[in-house]
């Protein structure tokens, strides 16, 4: 026996799951949706896809490289340190970030937002697992706000002009939140499944693509299947019951256009879902669904918007609390009654 | 009675078990090694105290030290021949434990107790306290204690889960001596004065299922394949629906559980009279030449096992001392086995698990495969900062059982039950702390209160340190006064010069 031997506490046998391949089993389940919209949205979809994913990894690296001082040690050694430590969550949420953007934002535009997100939102924080709300949501949000003149008409409230024929009608939602056209008449359900001549971000407009990397993760068993289908319905549900009492018909076939439409799939599957940013607890994560939910309903009712990246934000600062007090009982716990004294 | 399968529960994690490594192996009976390093430490509690002198001739099965106290066994000699030396030793756990050397003669002289014939259950008791019988799950726990339960019970249930992956000694002794283990679980029924007896057993071990099923009054149950099944609470819960409070006995809820390997030492030791001082182990993993079953007096060198078993057959990475989940790492081969030895693991670098720990996720794994569903996250999280009250709290630590289910299932690889054991031990020291009573002293008035040690008892560095530092002042203010005398003399006597 030499010194090679290893000493430590059990258990001394791990599961061979690591952060990194997660990681990667996210991108892998990213990949239709972000296919998908290259074949619908052509050259400007890839370079923004682009564009994000490598300056979200570059922003890592240079935060990283300045915080343990590369230039005044040797360089190519913090270079390695970094390629250890990578553990893909930076490509991951440059990924989404891109997927989540109309195909008219300029890359420079994208390339500030990835920095943003990364830098601001990530690594001042703490890096992976330290963030305190989702960095892809917080850029958009970021983007949505500095950049909305320019770009962000496309998905927020006005009908876009933009040169491709592609998309020259209104997002299907924003039209039909501002009620100026009618769903049912404009768009198939198959339409909208697989995303042909909808306007919309690059990755949220095929929903089947989107399908098919939510099976992927659940039987990856990233995410549980419970999870995005309980924000899904919650919101979908109550958005069909707001919209019974302003028409005083309680139709349950908006039930489907509302789910396929917008952002809600994408978000209630990629992005409610990222790990660092939702409660831990199965009562937590119960409760943290439905309300993003019921926030999104009731958002998209009263303003109009697609508002899904603003309520996710809203329900990440929210999670501390949630961790704190909706924690499970033990097993076998036994709740002490109170005596009652007899009179 | 036919077999009937377990109350469903969803915790816990599915392990690669490799328990198909050992155990098509027969349990083979280890040669007697030249010496044995007995521990006086055999169990839970106390330690034995040593009744042998150096120099003195044992025989096989007699006394060498005798239990100290209600939780505390006695210890028997595993090999005839001389007590060649008593002395204390670092044990693998690295706690301090008294050591009986016996060094072998050859011969197998024996000396066991009378057999007994139809016992009462006092009878049973008694000689269940007197050979030294532990519980050999691997906790230890004295099983004369746990046949005597202060509330009435009316189950016997007998853990043959072997949850633990790799192990298989239990599922070879049951297929092997299923009688003696149905017997012995009739001894412990009649001690306990109760009627009914559970057999929990493991899906992935059809054959010992099959083979109690032809016992009229034994109720074999399958468990589900899943880890920590062998877990006594969860054992208890799976098996008669019945939940153990936090912090309370199973014999709180009417269960008293014990493990099949125990049941067979409680009828070695009614039948033949024979003390516990040898037991089966496993021998396994991808490091070792032939992995084994064997028969093991308590006391033998691992060197010595590892030598019998053929040898490393590939640089180990971990050498693990009882199973991978609980067991402990070793540093050396020259660690000397106990009654609760349950396995000598050689793991290779591909098996042993030695990736350095990544950022917490915060993903909450650890929390759905928890079997208490505690939050170890929290933990872990508030231990690191060194707020050990909240990470108690909030990681409702004190009910942890460290499985190790989650660490095992972190994909960050972070030390989990270490911060727990960190949290745990803290927490114990203060209720100690709070629970020990003011000292007062002769006048009925509240002494100064003392720092206390783990065990209760009054710290002694502190004070020492406190001497020496009022031997320092004292000496400190000496000088100080002799250099004020000196000053001020020189000063008088400047001033007598000015007159």
């Amino acid at each position: 026996m030499d010194n090679s031997i290893v000493i430590s506490t059990p258990p001394h046998v791990k599961s061979k799951r690591t952060t990194k391949n997660i990681m990667i089993d996210v991108l892998i389940a990213l990949l239709p949706a972000a296919v998908m919209g290259i074949v619908y949205f052509r050259l400007n979809a890839f370079v923004i896809e682009l564009t994000a994913v490598l300056a979200a990894v570059a922003t890592e690296f240079v935060y990283f490289f300045i915080k343990n001082k590369g230039f005044s040690k040797q360089a190519g050694e913090v270079c390695k340190k970094w390629w250890k430590q990578f553990d893909y969550t930076s490509a991951v949420t440059g990924l989404i970030l891109a997927l989540i953007l109309p195909s008219t934002v300029k890359w420079y535009e994208v390339l500030i937002g990835a920095i943003f997100s990364i830098a601001l939102v990530k690594m001042v924080f703490g890096g992976t697992g330290k963030n305190l709300v989702n960095p892809a949501a917080t850029g958009r949000i970021f983007m949505f706000l500095s950049f909305s003149l320019t770009a962000f008409t496309a998905c927020a409230i006005k009908p876009i002009s933009a040169d491709s024929q592609l998309f020259t009608g209104a997002t299907h939602l924003s039209g039909w939140l501002l009620e100026t056209e009618n769903p049912a008449g404009q768009m198939s359900w198959l339409d909208l499944f697989l995303g042909t001549g909808v306007a919309g971000s690059i990755g949220e407009t095929c929903k089947a693509a989107l399908l098919l990397g939510y099976i992927y993760l659940v039987v990856r068993k990233v995410i549980k299947w419970w999870q995005p289908l309980l924000f899904i319905v919650v919101a979908c549900f109550l958005s069909v019951c707001f919209a019974a009492m302003g028409s005083k018909t309680f139709d349950i076939k908006l039930f489907l256009d509302y789910m396929l439409s917008g952002g809600l799939l994408f978000a209630a599957i990629f992005m409610a879902t990222d790990y660092v940013t939702s409660p831990k607890g199965v009562y937590g994560q119960i409760v943290y669904y439905v309300a993003l939910g019921v926030l999104t309903a009731l958002l998209r009712y009263l303003t109009k918007i697609e508002v899904v990246s603003f309520v996710i934000m809203i329900m990440n600062l929210l999670v501390p609390l949630i961790d704190t007090y909706i924690v499970r009982k033990p097993f076998g716990y036994k709740k002490v009654k109170k005596q009652k004294e007899g009179k | 009675m036919k077999a009937i399968k377990g109350k469903p529960f969803f915790a816990g994690i599915h392990v690669h078990d490799k328990k198909s490594l050992a155990c098509r192996q027969k349990t083979e009976i280890m040669p007697s090694p030249e010496y044995v390093y007995i521990s006086l430490s055999q169990s839970l509690g106390k330690p034995a105290v040593c009744i042998v002198e150096k120099g003195q001739k044992v025989k096989e099965g007699e006394m060498i030290a005798k239990a100290d106290g209600a939780i505390s066994s006695n210890v028997f000699a595993s090999l005839s021949g001389v007590v060649i030396d008593v002395k204390q030793m670092v044990g693998a756990n690295g706690n301090t434990e008294t050591y009986i050397v016996i060094e072998g003669d050859g011969t197998e002289e024996k000396s066991y107790l009378p057999r007994l014939k139809d016992p009462s259950a006092e009878e049973i008791k008694d000689r269940i306290r007197d050979c030294g019988i532990v519980g050999l799950g691997g906790a230890g726990f004295p099983a004369a204690v746990k046949v005597a339960p202060r509330t009435p019970v009316d189950t016997l249930v007998l853990n043959g889960a072997e949850c633990e992956p790799y192990l298989t000694c239990d599922h070879r002794l049951m297929l092997e001596r299923d009688e003696e283990i149905a017997r012995g679980a009739r001894y412990i029924a009649k001690a306990l004065g109760v009627e009914k007896i559970i057999i929990g057993i493991e899906a992935n071990k059809p054959d010992c299922i099959a083979r109690f099923e032809k016992y009229d009054d034994i109720q074999p149950v399958i468990l589900k394949k899943q880890y920590p099944m062998g877990s006594e609470k969860h054992l208890i819960y799976v098996t008669t629906g019945r939940k153990v409070g936090i912090g309370k006995l199973p014999a709180d809820s009417g269960v008293v559980v014990q493990n099949v390997a125990t049941a067979f030492a409680v009828c070695e030791a009614v039948e033949l009279g024979k003390p516990l001082y040898d037991r089966v182990l496993t021998v396994s993993g991808e490091g070792i030449t032939h992995p084994k079953n064997l028969w093991v007096r308590v006391g033998t060198c691992v060197k010595d096992i590892v030598a019998y078993c053929g040898g490393e057959k590939l640089q180990p990475k971990k050498v693990i001392q009882g199973g991978p989940m609980t067991g402990l790492a070793l540093s050396t081969y020259e660690v000397y086995t106990h009654k609760t030895t349950s396995g000598v693991l050689l793991l290779s670098e591909k098996e042993a698990a030695a990736e350095e720990p990544t950022p917490c996720l915060n993903c909450g794994m650890c929390a759905d495969v928890c079997p208490m569903h505690l939050m170890p996250m929290q933990t872990a999280f508030y231990s690191a900062a060194g707020d050990f009250d909240t990470a108690a709290k909030l990681g409702n630590t004190l009910a942890c059982i460290e499985c190790g289910a989650c660490e095992y299932t972190c994909p960050a690889k972070r030390p989990l039950i270490q911060a727990i054991r960190k949290t745990k031990s803290y927490m114990h020291k203060k209720v100690v702390r709070v629970s020990s009573p003011k000292p007062v002293d002769q006048k009925g008035r509240s002494a100064p209160t003392v720092p206390l040690t783990e065990d209760g008892k009054i710290a002694v560095k502190p004070v020492e340190e406190k001497l020496d530092e009022s031997v320092k002042k004292s000496e400190n203010e000496l000088e100080n006064t002799a250099v004020k005398e000196k000053t001020e003399a020189v000063k008088e006597e400047a001033k007598k010069e000015e007159k």
